[in-house]
């Protein structure tokens, strides 16, 4: 855990094996009385980037919604845990019209191709896609009147993970339902995307090109033609 | 924290100390680095200690700063059992985002940097060396606050002090990145020493949230679309690491979404007028800051192929856009009016730097001042004026019970 900085900064801070150490250190300077050290910071103990990593071995605070679970597992992405039961999963979703989800929202694309090279760096499976114009939404009427159409669902088996795209994206909306497979889960209607070039572009660079959400739409659906 | 906002404390000082802007052309740079011994070569030494400089930091308007609050007040505030607002599934959201570290493998150098650092010569070289020195204070400056509040708040709020404490150690890399970046131009910046050394400007919590907020998201703009402008103009790619400011920036955009979900924590501070005038006035120091800042250094972005003025717009108008998701107000910064009078703020700046350049006793020069830093107050208060633009977020939708999505 070793950072560059951890180096640069002069403080020493051993890997994950010490994980003990680290762990008991944390609880020490829990314990320490709030005014113990002088302000402004010192910057010197070697405690400084062990508490960070500290942070990070500390064991995830579990909650009681099954939403939180998974993503602690997330979290685990390098462990071997099992896979989760196959039966009747919940997935998460936020949705808006398609034109603020794909074309307008550039920093979304990137989180989500954040999100998959970490998943590949880490192998783990893929639990997120991008459904245009999906079937679910029939369930949820107080979403449909609400919904430009054709409208684009981020869906991810993580809740957790959901709730933070809410908080980044904001003008959307979130819900959740249950489906027996992926395929029932994913599945959509046939739509076209149609995006009109902006007014004026003013940015020192081009669009993201357009089709970029193909990557995240579910495995084996017809990708959209223009 | 990826950018500084430095307008809104001292103002009330303006007339009383003598350069208060700096020309980054007009005084050599080294004399407010601090000379690490181990990756300073000789001759750098030599030059810095013949003008007997020992180590001063120009503290002036326009550098990044240091940043403290009323940590008593923060406890107080992430205290679950008096504050019924806490959100707690966003914070175990960011938690988890925190934790998940997407960039832990990202920020290792290769042997492109030291090459392409010696191939900038002349005066690029100097405005790089500027530009690695004032970035890597921001983000230490981040890691320091972030630091102090995962440690004060773990008693209270332990979710939210291990989001912090997972914050500083992202800043810690970014800072430890460029210090590194500072190495190849056989500079190093002394972050034991600065921290020690600087100033803190103190604000209060609900400050902190506004000004670090706009921070990190200024921040994240700044970088992609550098990262953007050159992946498109590779021509221009002079020195690696901008290539390192995708993945980089999302750092300081989660960053940024964790302020947004304190705000929403404490929406005293989101819902009243009082709370629209503060959000506007944050909005407008942190854009007219990095305006002036970067007009002052146009030979940097020219130097990697942006037109400085063009890229700062661009930076501003997606800054607030995104702002308009939480605060209660913003600027009309997409009317032509507000970039006229950025121009004129630019141009009024530009004279008192050089009153400061002239022969004139401090005495005459703090006297021609006064009508320009006049001028530039009466700029940035017509500007602060201006008619903004309601906005918040849709969790507070009252504002707009019909919205569509």
């Amino acid at each position: 855990m070793s950072t560059p900085a951890a180096v640069s900064f002069g403080t020493r801070c051993a890997g994950p094996l010490s994980a003990p150490t680290t762990h008991q250190r944390h609880h020490i300077s829990l314990l320490r009385p709030l005014r113990s050290r002088p302000f402004p910071f010192s910057f010197s103990t070697t405690t400084t980037n062990c508490e960070l990593s500290g942070g990070l071995l500390k064991p995830v605070l579990f909650r009681r919604t099954k939403g939180i679970a998974v993503a602690a597992d997330t979290y685990q992405l390098d462990s071997s845990e099992p896979a989760q039961k196959e039966v009747e999963k919940k997935y998460y979703f936020v949705v808006a019209n398609a034109k603020f989800m794909v074309d307008e929202e550039e920093h979304f694309k990137e989180l989500l191709f954040e999100r998959l090279r970490l998943y590949g760096e880490r192998n783990k499976e893929q639990d997120f896609w991008l459904v245009i114009e999906p079937k679910f939404l029939d369930k949820f009427p107080d979403i449909t009147k609400r919904l430009k159409r054709p409208a684009v669902a981020l869906v991810s088996t993580n809740g957790s993970w959901i709730t933070f795209m809410k908080l980044r994206l904001d003008r959307v909306l979130a819900e959740s339902y249950e489906a027996d497979s992926l395929e029932e889960a994913l599945a959509s209607n046939p739509a076209n995307l149609e995006f009109e070039k902006p007014e004026n572009w003013v940015a020192p660079y081009p669009k993201y090109e357009f089709g970029w959400w193909e990557s995240f739409l579910p495995p084996g659906s017809n990708k959209d033609k223009v | 924290m990826a950018a500084e906002m430095a307008l809104v404390k001292p103002i009330s000082k303006f007339s009383k100390t003598t350069p208060k802007f700096s020309n980054p052309r007009a005084k050599p740079c080294s004399s407010y680095i601090r000379m690490s011994s181990s990756t300073t070569t000789p001759e750098k030494t030599a030059t810095n200690s013949k003008k007997g400089n020992k180590a001063v930091i120009k503290e002036t308007l326009l550098a990044p700063r240091f940043y403290t609050t009323d940590f008593d007040e923060m406890e107080r505030l992430f205290n679950a059992e008096i504050n019924k607002n806490l959100n707690e599934s966003e914070f175990e959201a960011l938690l988890q985002e925190f934790k998940t570290d997407y960039n832990q493998t990202h920020f290792v150098r290769n042997k492109e940097f030291k090459e392409a650092a010696d191939k900038i010569q002349g005066p690029l070289r100097q405005i790089f060396v500027e530009f690695l020195e004032r970035s890597c204070t921001a983000e230490f400056s981040g890691f320091l606050l972030y630091k102090e509040l995962g440690r004060r708040l773990k008693k209270t709020n332990p979710v939210v002090a291990e989001i912090f404490s997972l914050m500083s150690r992202d800043e810690a890399r970014h800072a430890g990145f460029l210090n590194k970046g500072l190495s190849d131009f056989n500079l190093a910046l002394d972050l034991g020493f600065l921290t020690k050394a600087r100033k803190y400007t103190f604000f209060k919590p609900k400050f902190i949230f506004y000004a670090t907020y706009l921070s990190e998201k200024i921040g994240y703009w700044r970088y992609i679309t550098i990262y953007r402008h050159l992946k498109e103009n590779p021509e221009f790619q002079v020195y690696p690491i901008f290539k390192y400011f995708e993945n980089w920036c999302q750092d300081e955009n989660r960053h940024g979404d964790f302020f947004s979900a304190l705000m929403k924590a404490q929406p005293q501070f989101l819902n009243d007028w009082k709370a629209k005038l503060w959000a506007r006035f944050f909005c407008l120091s942190v854009y007219v800051t990095m305006y002036l800042n970067d007009c002052q250094r146009t030979a940097f972005y020219e130097g990697i192929g942006l037109n400085t003025k063009e890229f700062d717009m661009h930076v501003i108008i997606e800054t607030n856009r995104t702002t308009a998701r939480i605060f209660p107000a913003v600027l009309d910064v997409e009317n032509p009016e507000f970039k006229r009078k950025l121009d004129r703020m630019v141009e009024i700046n530009q004279k008192i730097l050089a009153v400061g350049e002239s022969e004139d006793i401090p005495f005459v020069k703090n006297l021609k001042r006064v009508p320009l830093v006049a001028a530039l107050a009466s700029e940035i208060l017509a500007a602060y004026l201006m008619p903004p633009i309601e906005s918040g977020s849709v969790d507070f939708a009252e504002f707009e019970p019909r919205l569509v999505y």
